[in-house]
């Protein structure tokens, strides 16, 4: 896939010929230096922005074909997502706010049990009834986790996770996110610049200007695996 | 609970200063028109009240011409009463007068009073004039005369006890002239009862003029005032040759009405403007609103929210500033209708407002500033639904 923005001047190549694909249960690291395309490649793989041409098919589905609704549909069912800052909502409780892919989904059923067990996992078991701004940082990733895994996704994408938390708390959430990928057979698509905070890992894809590479050695281009 | 009404209940609970704007955005567009209900309708009412009570009663009947000659007060009185809905009936006759007072020596004379026949055993059940008798007492007895307060001071300051005498032009062009102790000084609230008039007895009147039998004016006195149209039709039915004219007291206090009808109705749609402009307020603050929680919305996109989740996320909070905001404003709008009433709510001594709880318009009014509330917060709703989510989360 491609993605440029802007026109003329002006024009941005951020993604330039990005392909590749992941093995469900994989851990996997898109590591680069900042303003590589990071973040716009997982904006794309989460439906949450459009290629400028290419495809993302996730579970067989090629998702440049869906309508605005299915895409959200597709988005809350096969997708969770972890982001720099929690990005939780703050006029709910960290339970309502794990619970809330299951509410836009509409499958109440065992949701709160799920939801509680989950919380219980990362650690908030005694957390979950205070109000998402009333938790630390570290706390409120861990919440951020629970959301992204409450649907039981394809896949979980994680923007920076760890990239507002010291070092201490970071080592906490990424081990979180290995154990519960290895627990729940999760597939995990992370973005950082700190690739060494990660430790080992199934898989890295660095990116630079806008070019996709497989592993930690950048001039070797990566190769197309179906 | 849906989550989207309980996100809705959320994000206006931790928004108060907003939520209160709005709330008081549509209670005052609400109170305005119940204040405006309250005085310009109530002062419509008190008017025709006053006309009513005072000059018309429910159903007036007189004569096409003239005086009523056709058939004698007692008769059509007793004939009225008959009907299950009146409650009473009164003659009245009426011309005009020459009045003077002699006071310390000195003769004050006034030219063209209104001068009143009044049965005063008739008259005190379907009028409310002696009631504005406010020294002394009302018609008892043949040279009994109640004179207006008007007519009292440009008389000089005539006073209860104090002797006139009225001359009157009767039928044959002769001078009639008989002397009248004043029994009562009358004096209305507003004006509209006979304080530019003296009221005497209607045989007094009768005899002066020389009209016996003759009666200007019937006025009668519904225990049921809906069914006015009904006695005006079963009379005029019922004496089909006669020259009667019967009206109700809308057609009677037309003339006095009409121009404020239309005042009413312009100070109404001034009212509608102003909760027009209350729903441009809660535009404003659902905008606000909107802005304050475009993280929360790319958020909420990003992890599946589609944009009707969030059409109805923000409609939903329409739906609650509008409910809020009609309770709390009928609330208020009531409580301002209660106080007017209680206290017969009157302007610089004028004629006391006459208060009702017109339940439907009440209700109207609600539902009107709910649905503005709701409308004003489509526009809100829809920006937000344009939100992508990865632009709303970059928003801090």
């Amino acid at each position: 896939m491609n993605k440029i923005y802007g026109e003329g001047d002006t024009k941005v190549h951020a993604l330039v010929d990005v392909s590749f694909s992941v093995k469900k249960g994989e851990f996997v690291l898109v590591v680069g230096s900042s303003g590589s395309g990071k973040s716009t490649l997982l904006n794309m793989i989460g439906l949450l922005d459009r290629p400028t041409n290419g495809q993302v098919s996730i579970d067989g589905t090629n998702t440049t074909t869906l309508s605005d609704d299915q895409i959200s549909s597709f988005r809350n069912s096969k997708l969770g997502f972890i982001f720099q800052s929690s990005n939780l909502l703050t006029d709910l409780t960290v339970l309502e706010n794990t619970l809330l892919p299951r509410n836009i989904q509409h499958t109440d059923q065992n949701a709160m049990n799920e939801a509680i067990n989950l919380l219980k996992a990362v650690g908030l078991g005694d957390q979950m009834n205070k109000r998402a701004n009333k938790i630390s940082g570290g706390q409120a990733q861990r919440a951020a986790i629970a959301r992204g895994l409450v649907n039981k996704p394809s896949i979980v994408l994680a923007d920076e996770p760890t990239g507002n938390l010291d070092s201490v708390t970071a080592e906490t959430i990424i081990q979180l996110m290995k154990s519960m990928a290895e627990k729940l057979g999760q597939t995990f698509i992370v973005v950082t610049h700190d690739r060494h905070q990660f430790g080992e890992v199934d898989r890295i894809i660095t990116i630079r200007d806008g070019r996709a590479f497989e592993g930690e050695d950048p001039p070797r281009k990566m190769e197309i695996k179906v | 609970m849906d989550y989207r009404i309980h996100l809705a209940n959320r994000m206006l609970a931790n928004k108060k200063g907003s939520l209160l704007g709005a709330i008081m955005a549509v209670s005052i567009g609400i109170l305005v028109i119940h204040v405006n209900f309250v005085i310009f309708q109530g002062l419509y009412d008190a008017i025709i009240r006053d006309l009513s009570g005072y000059r018309f009663g429910d159903v007036l009947v007189t004569n096409r011409e003239d005086v009523i000659t056709e058939k004698s007060d007692v008769f059509l009185v007793n004939w009225l009463e008959r009907i299950p809905y009146v409650e009473a009936a009164a003659p009245r006759l009426s011309s005009s007068a020459s009045i003077n007072v002699t006071k310390s020596g000195k003769t004050i004379q006034d030219f063209g009073v209104p001068i009143v026949g009044i049965d005063p055993f008739h008259d005190i059940r379907v009028s409310t004039v002696h009631e504005t008798v406010k020294d002394g007492q009302y018609v008892f007895s043949r040279n009994s005369i109640v004179v207006g307060s008007t007519i009292a001071r440009d008389l000089g300051g005539v006073n209860v006890g104090d002797n006139l005498k009225v001359k009157i032009v009767n039928r044959h062009g002769e001078d009639a002239i008989k002397r009248f102790i004043v029994t009562g000084i009358a004096s209305s609230p507003g004006g509209q009862g006979f304080d530019n008039s003296v009221v005497i007895h209607i045989d007094t009147l009768r005899d002066m003029l020389d009209r016996q039998k003759e009666t200007g004016q019937i006025l009668v006195k519904l225990n049921d005032p809906t069914k006015a149209n009904e006695v005006k039709d079963l009379f005029l039915r019922s004496f089909p040759n006669d020259d009667f004219k019967v009206e109700t007291i809308e057609e009677s206090a037309e003339q006095t009405l009409s121009g404020f009808r239309s005042g009413i109705a312009m100070i109404n749609m001034i009212g509608y403007f102003g909760m027009m402009s209350s729903a441009f307020a809660v535009v404003t603050i659902q905008m606000m609103l909107v802005s304050s929680k475009t993280r929360e919305i790319g958020i909420m996109r990003a992890i599946g929210a589609k944009r009707k989740d969030i059409l109805v996320i923000f409609l939903f909070q329409g739906m609650i500033i509008g409910v809020i905001g009609a309770g709390v404003g009928t609330g208020f709008g009531l409580s301002y209708t209660f106080y007017a009433k209680e206290t017969k709510m009157s302007f610089q001594g004028s004629l006391p407002l006459q208060v009702s709880y017109d339940w439907s318009k009440i209700i109207q009014t609600a539902i009107m500033a709910f649905g503005l509330a709701v409308i004003a917060s489509i526009y809100p709703a829809i920006k937000a639904t344009k939100l992508q989510p990865v632009e709303a989360m970059r928003s801090v």
